[in-house]
């Protein structure tokens, strides 16, 4: 597998540019194509009450976008990379799913938006739709991240984030996928970190001897992971935890240094996941590193 | 979009703040108890609000002013004291509606919550500040007994019917195009003049994408579909359902078929003539772009849904089960019930319909957003107006429910106001001056029966003009700007707002409205 096309999404936030700059590192890794696609969302341009379409605001936006993709394209093409831009007027999701699908792009690369509490709890961000429903891989970008972690404030910037990947797995199909795409990092990875949590639930009821079994099967299903993943060419360390899955996974992150953290989509129906998350949402939300969703 | 939501429940949490201890000391100090409230009082134990719909009241025929005198209507009387200024805000808001869209339409997209709440707080603040509890009564009254179902139905509308989408290839000739009108200007009577409009209009304009003069097509979209197909049932058209919620009848909306008949036979045999003429005349042929995808109608479940609604509004009207009070306001039981109703068919549309296919349909909730912000300042800003309407020639409007007398003088009227005004409040005001001229001095309740009945040519005049003349403008009816977005964004040229009134409604429609005129209103 290889990300030879990459559609980059982005808003034109504060650290968009660097996000992209992130991006490029992926020319190690066979990246031939960035496909810079901005949509520019329905609700900005149409359905004026009583009037109609703002034609001349959704020209100048799409002139002005198309201003901003010229620059990032000096520099892309300073990469030894191609590009081309794709502006939009539509709905976000489809947008980027459309345009994804036109142009058969191996990943796609998204900023993140800040949630407000509301949107939290009734909505879901666009990136949480984007995550469930894609077809192809998603990266979702954090050039720059200000976290809390045990009452203390930090700030991380993202900016080698190819170098230590950590796989996170529960041996599920997605997972496997997730563990295949991991050869498309083979020029740019130094190492793949692969972790499994036992999750607290399940270890709640076992005794001492079931658990030490599962660790037993846990361990050597990680080995042959890792196996896998060296066979493909890239050195692994594997990482085994007991707790709540999420908070394990992010703990595991920390410290060992991941720069990314990669996961294949949990299968759960669109109610779960809407309302209560799945493990891969949380994990996007939450970690301060930018999250790999393998569909 | 939350700074507008904050706004707006500022400004209604302030209503309830400021006039909610008034309230509270009205009904507890029968002293200073206004006349409205010593009303409500009598209805609460009557059994009637004696202004809902479907309140159990019934009236005494003839001898309406000894009626009135021996009711000691409350609410007339606040009509008769109000002067014309305090409509002010009300035509500010309209005036907002027509000209924002037009001389600064960026700002007006983007502020369009702040401005409507700007005129309701105008209106609402001195009008509670001065009459206290009764204002506060009627703004609660108009909020849930008008806006929340209207707005309900709406929403309800929309999704469901944001829910179905043709799919498939169709070439736009002369007789496809007009078979589309017709199939879009019976649809739009039964699952609303936007539910219609938004199904239709971009099959339509895919399907005459590769011809040169699309723009009279899409006019004649908005004119039928959008518009004149709305007039049979409550559901077609918001005014109609305005008027179902203040008592007319589900099926007496009927009795405008010939009226609609008449109109939507003479548009189409124009279109019909136009879009042969064009079409000869480019020589277009359909572009052969590879494989024809068939007709495909997805999301056809969203008609069971559908039917619920059509259902649960008709059920509204049959049943009786009596009145709750929800904040001082009487409300019919069934009214919550279809509401309650309304709101599930949508959330089981939203569930069973695929994110994908909505998406097919680039259905957004922007344009129902952008109907209840605007709406909830209408409602609230023409509070003053309908009340001193309801007083007849007692109120400040006498002189208007004087100079409008004649049937004709009601559809033209209605209408021209429709035109530039949105056509649901235009309606609901001439609704009451045509109560307060028949029946002043009867509750609603006892005198819609009568003016459907004794009067029906006058409510068949303002429901056909206050329908049919939402056309006449982009500003008319809400679908109407929505259907000019979809057909700019997709590429088709659409007249200024000017434009289109001189090249299309001034040559097309006002000639059909007056042979209706000569038919059915002298």
């Amino acid at each position: 597998m290889k990300f030879g096309k990459v559609l980059f999404y982005t808003r034109f936030g504060e650290m968009a540019f660097n996000c992209l700059e992130a991006v490029l590192e992926l020319k190690h890794a066979g990246l031939k194509e960035v496909v810079l696609t901005h949509v520019i969302p329905q609700e900005d341009v149409a359905f004026v009450p009583y009037g109609g379409y703002l034609k001349e605001e959704a020209e100048r936006i799409e002139e002005t976008s198309r201003i901003r993709f010229g620059e990032w394209q000096k520099t892309i093409a300073e990469n030894g990379v191609d590009s081309k831009i794709r502006i939009e007027v539509g709905g976000t999701n489809a947008a980027i799913m459309d345009i994804a699908d036109e142009e058969r792009v191996d990943l796609i690369v998204t900023g993140r938006k800040k949630r407000t509490l509301l949107e939290k709890v009734y909505v879901g961000s666009h990136i949480l739709d984007l995550l469930r429903r894609s077809t192809v891989p998603i990266l979702m970008a954090k050039y720059m991240v200000h976290y809390e972690t045990d009452d203390e404030e930090f700030t991380r910037v993202n900016d080698h984030i190819f170098v230590r990947p950590l796989l996170a797995t529960d041996w599920s199909e997605p997972s496997q996928r997730a563990r295949d795409a991991l050869s498309a990092f083979k020029g740019v990875a130094e190492k793949v970190l692969i972790a499994h949590v036992i999750g607290a639930k399940i270890s709640k009821g076992l005794d001492q001897e079931a658990l030490t079994a599962l660790r037993v099967e846990s361990e050597k299903r990680l080995e042959a992971y890792c196996q896998k993943i060296e066979l493909d060419g890239l050195a692994a360390e594997s990482h085994l935890a007991v707790g709540r899955t999420v908070a394990e996974i992010l703990k595991i992150s920390r410290e060992h240094k991941a720069t990314m953290i990669v996961l294949g989509r949990t299968g759960k129906d669109w109610f779960n996941e809407y309302w209560l998350g799945g493990v891969s949402h949380r994990i996007a939300e939450l970690s301060e590193l930018p999250v790999l969703i393998i569909p | 979009m939350r700074h507008r939501y904050t706004l707006l429940i500022l400004v209604l949490l302030g209503l309830i703040i400021i006039g909610w201890p008034a309230l509270a000391t009205d009904q507890h100090s029968e002293s200073t108890q206004p006349a409205e409230l010593t009303e409500n009082k009598s209805n609460a134990n009557g059994g009637g609000d004696g202004r809902t719909g479907h309140a159990t009241d019934t009236a005494p025929t003839g001898e309406h002013d000894t009626a009135a005198d021996q009711t000691g209507h409350g609410h007339l009387e606040l009509g008769t004291l109000l002067p014309l200024w305090s409509c002010i805000p009300f035509v500010c808001m309209l005036l907002s509606i027509a000209f924002f869209p037009l001389v600064a339409p960026e700002f007006w997209h983007h502020h369009f919550g702040k401005i409507s709440a700007f005129w309701a707080a105008l209106m609402a603040l001195p009008f509670l500040f001065v009459y206290r509890g009764s204002a506060l009564y009627e703004i609660l009254h108009i909020i849930l007994a008008d806006y929340v179902p209207f707005i309900i139905l709406l929403w309800s509308l929309y999704t469901v019917s944001g829910g179905i989408l043709l799919r498939g290839t169709l070439r736009g000739a002369p007789i496809v195009n007009t078979g589309m009108l017709i199939i879009g200007t019976i649809l739009a009577s039964w699952m609303g003049t936007t539910g219609a409009a938004m199904l239709l209009i971009r099959p339509f304009l895919r399907a005459n994408s590769y011809r040169k003069s699309r723009t009279f097509m899409v006019v004649f979209f908005i004119f039928l579909v959008a518009n004149i197909g709305g007039s049979l049932t409550p559901l077609g058209d918001p005014p109609l359902f305005l008027g179902f919620l203040h008592g007319v009848s589900f099926f007496w909306t009927f009795n405008i078929l010939p009226h609609m008949v008449l109109v939507a036979v003479l548009l189409l045999i124009i279109y019909f003539i136009l879009d042969t003429y064009f079409y000869r005349k480019e020589g277009a042929t359909p572009p052969d772009d590879g494989a024809k995808e068939p007709l495909k109608l997805e999301g056809t479940y969203n008609f069971l849904f559908l039917a619920g609604i059509v259902g649960s509004v008709l059920m509204s009207g049959i049943v009786d089960w009596g009145e709750i009070n929800t904040l001082g306001v009487h409300r019919a039981v069934q009214d919550w019930a279809r509401d309650g109703l309304l709101i599930t068919m949508g959330i089981l549309s939203l569930v069973a319909t695929p994110i994908q296919l909505r998406e097919d349909n680039d259905f957004t909730w922007f344009p129902i957003i952008e109907v209840a912000y605007l709406f909830v300042g209408i409602f609230i800003t023409m509070i003053p107006c309908l009340l001193i309407l309801q007083a007849g020639s007692h109120g400040a409007l006498g002189f208007l429910v004087k100079l409008v007398v004649e049937p004709f003088h009601y559809f033209w009227v209605t209408g021209t106001l429709s035109a530039f005004l949105d056509n649901a409040p235009t309606y609901l005001t001439f609704f009451n001056t045509a109560l307060g001229s028949f029946y002043a001095g009867l509750t609603e309740a006892q005198a819609v029966p009568l003016l459907m009945t004794e009067n029906a040519i006058y409510l068949k005049a303002i429901s056909a003009g206050a329908v049919f003349f939402g056309a006449c403008s982009y500003i008319g009816n809400a679908p109407n700007f929505m259907v000019r977005s979809i057909a700019e964004e997709a590429g088709t040229p659409m007249p200024s707002f000017f434009g289109y009134i001189l090249k299309y409604t001034l040559v097309f429609l006002i000639p059909c409205f007056v042979v209706v005129t000569f038919v059915f209103f002298l």
